[in-house]
């Protein structure tokens, strides 16, 4: 079937989505899946808040990265692919898994943390990086999901400083061993190259390798990702010596 | 349970920050150490390839606590902030994004409330002639500590000279990066003890105006944007420009010539033939009160063949705080003199910072035994 083009776009944007229309379909789906989880994740929490007004926010919360998700496979329309997802793909699972144990801790504030500063990192990094190069109403929709995901960070910002005023030892401690979780699995796949076997959620072989024919590539993702997990971690007052040190012993 | 020291260093009550070093590597090979060090001996290290792909993306930070001691007593906490400039983008083509790594190293020596900074290598370079577009200061201070660089520069040209048993007065000397700031401080402290100064760098403006200062102490100075014009009679060579990479080929100089390389990058090609030459490297001091590192990175930070050289550049601001001089001691382009230079190294010398011994790619290039004391005497005069 010819692919149908309907984006805002010049006639050699077009015929450039045309040629890469397959690498943004995967793009698209990594992005689909993650504010899916987000969704999964935002609705989780509102089961273990105890404030009215808190679970009201967690399900606005939910509701928006639903519309993220809607979004982006409106954008995977309008270029002509189908835009699939899966949260049960090995590595997002692992993801919603490490939420999970948060959750079944009814531990508020580890959620945030795995949520707001370390996926919405790696969300508000990679959909500005795209948002970038993407041509058209593809670019600003990842332009203007990067900068709502902003928003929530910084929502959650003051939440978790005043916790962090509280006893700064013991939540650097939480963020650390969330990090090993967390962060461990994010910088996996983050990798240069998926070693060890296929991520389930790219449509045919990883679209890694093809991300410089869009003018991206696996490396600028990753160093972008943690460039803001940094900055995020910086927000908070933990030393960026010892983030660094951090960031420093994760996988590559 | 996770062990937080596994991770995280145990933070007692917050300790004063009297001085911040702000750095970057010079080569690959030295940000793969410092990036193999805060990953841990279990872990494999990095692979070049990631290296180069993942440090370009860190934001400047504090990668390590510094401890200093004095001969006296004194003592002095700080932290080595890393900019991390990539060492292949060190040329002007990334001067805007290397200037804006410096300011975000500033402005974390500020926000970590240090009392006095130091720039060192590049960071002084890009900043040395806009301290203004530093973020605002409240208590802290800014040295280029160039000062003290030039005093070990000038200190190796001079124990060189006495170990090779040359005679500095009757001396050419030639200064590549002549009107930058170290350059020009060596030409202001060297111009009158010797015989003829060449300088040499890319502002023929510049060039002139220095000479022009020169000249007025009765210094018979020659000036050359192109190296290659100046005759071969350097006899001493100091090279002090502002280079991303080792790339000097010196060409004509005299046979057996004295060179001294104080770049951060190293001024000189390897492949740079001067026959006969004596190359040392020059600008470093050696602490000699105590110099501690946590996480340990001796040797690591400071790679040189003998313990706890630094050079001068850093040493200025630990050394200014161990004397508890918290001032902005060396600013700007062109100010230093042989005063301000006698001021700093009597601060240097109190506190036990003296000049490192001499040493080049292949090793030291002195052996202290060969010094008789009346040399040692006659070169701290």
């Amino acid at each position: 079937m010819e692919p149908l083009i309907e984006v805002n776009c010049s006639a050699m944007e077009c015929t450039s989505l045309l040629s890469s229309a397959p690498i943004w379909q995967d793009i698209l789906a990594q992005a689909m899946t993650g504010e899916l989880l987000a969704a999964m994740n935002y609705a989780s929490l509102s089961e273990i808040c105890d404030d009215p007004a808190e679970v009201a926010d967690a399900l606005e919360h939910a509701e928006g990265e639903r519309g993220h998700a809607a979004a982006f496979a409106a954008e995977g329309r309008r270029i002509g692919v189908d835009v699939t997802n899966n949260v049960d793909a090995k590595h997002w699972k692992r993801l919603r898994k490490a939420f999970l144990r948060c959750i079944a801790e009814r531990d508020f504030i580890a959620c945030l943390i795995v949520q707001e500063i370390m996926l919405e990192s790696f969300a508000v990094a990679s959909y500005s990086r795209v948002g970038k190069v993407a041509p058209g109403s593809l670019g600003k929709t990842f332009a203007r999901i990067a900068a709502e995901e902003e928003d929530h960070v910084d929502h959650a910002m003051s939440i978790l400083r005043s916790e962090r005023a509280l006893d700064p030892q013991r939540f650097d401690d939480k963020v650390y061993r969330l990090h090993l979780d967390v962060m461990t699995t994010l910088a996996q796949m983050l990798a240069k190259e998926c070693k060890d076997g296929h991520c389930e959620v790219c449509h045919a072989s990883c679209v890694k390798p093809a991300l410089f024919d869009v003018s991206l590539s696996a490396a600028e993702l990753r160093g972008a990702s943690l460039q803001q997990y940094l900055k995020t971690l910086d927000k908070l007052g933990i030393p960026g010596e010892v983030t660094l040190a951090w960031l420093t012993q994760l996988p590559v | 349970m996770v062990d937080s020291a596994a991770g995280v260093t145990r933070r007692g009550p917050a300790i004063e920050v009297d001085f911040a070093l702000i750095g970057h590597q010079e080569s690959w090979r030295a940000a793969a150490d410092v990036l193999a060090v805060l990953r841990g001996p279990e872990r494999t290290p990095l692979p070049d390839g990631e290296i180069k792909d993942i440090l370009p993306w860190i934001p400047p930070r504090a990668v390590c606590q510094v401890d200093v001691g004095s001969i006296i007593g004194a003592k002095a906490h700080g932290m080595y902030i890393d900019s991390f400039i990539p060492p292949d983008r060190l040329e002007a083509a990334y001067v805007h994004e290397n200037i804006a790594r410096v300011r975000s190293a500033a402005a974390y020596a500020i926000k970590a409330g240090a009392k006095i900074v130091s720039l060192g290598g590049f960071s002084s370079i890009l900043i040395e002639g806009n301290f203004d577009q530093l973020p605002e200061r409240h208590h802290t201070v800014f040295t280029t500590g160039n000062t003290l660089t030039v005093a070990f520069i000038v200190q190796g040209i001079k124990k060189m000279c006495a170990l090779e048993g040359r005679n500095l007065q009757r001396s050419t000397l030639l200064i590549v990066g002549a009107t930058g700031d170290v350059g020009s401080g060596c030409a202001r402290c060297l111009g009158p003890i010797v015989n003829r100064v060449l300088l040499s760098a890319r502002s023929v403006e510049r060039l002139r105006r220095l000479a022009a200062g020169l000249q007025a102490e009765g210094v018979q100075v020659e000036i050359a944007t192109d190296l290659q014009r100046f005759s071969a009679e350097a006899d001493v060579v100091i090279c002090a420009a502002s280079l991303a990479s080792p790339s000097l080929e010196l060409g004509r100089i005299a046979p057996h010539a004295l060179v001294c390389d104080a770049g951060y990058p190293k001024n000189l090609s390897p492949r740079a033939e001067m026959l006969g030459a004596k190359v040392f490297f020059g600008g470093l001091g050696q602490i000699t009160g105590g110099l501690r590192f946590a996480p340990d990175f001796h040797g690591i930070l400071n790679r040189h063949p003998f313990p706890d050289v630094v050079h001068g550049c850093l040493l200025e601001g630990m050394a200014l705080a161990l004397e508890g001089r918290f001032e902005p001691f060396s600013q700007g382009r062109g100010s230093i003199t042989s005063e301000r230079v006698e001021e700093m190294e009597a601060i240097a010398v109190r506190h036990g910072i003296y000049l490192a011994p001499l040493y080049n790619a292949d090793g030291p290039v002195e052996d202290e035994l060969h010094l008789s004391d009346g040399m040692v005497e006659r070169m701290s005069a």
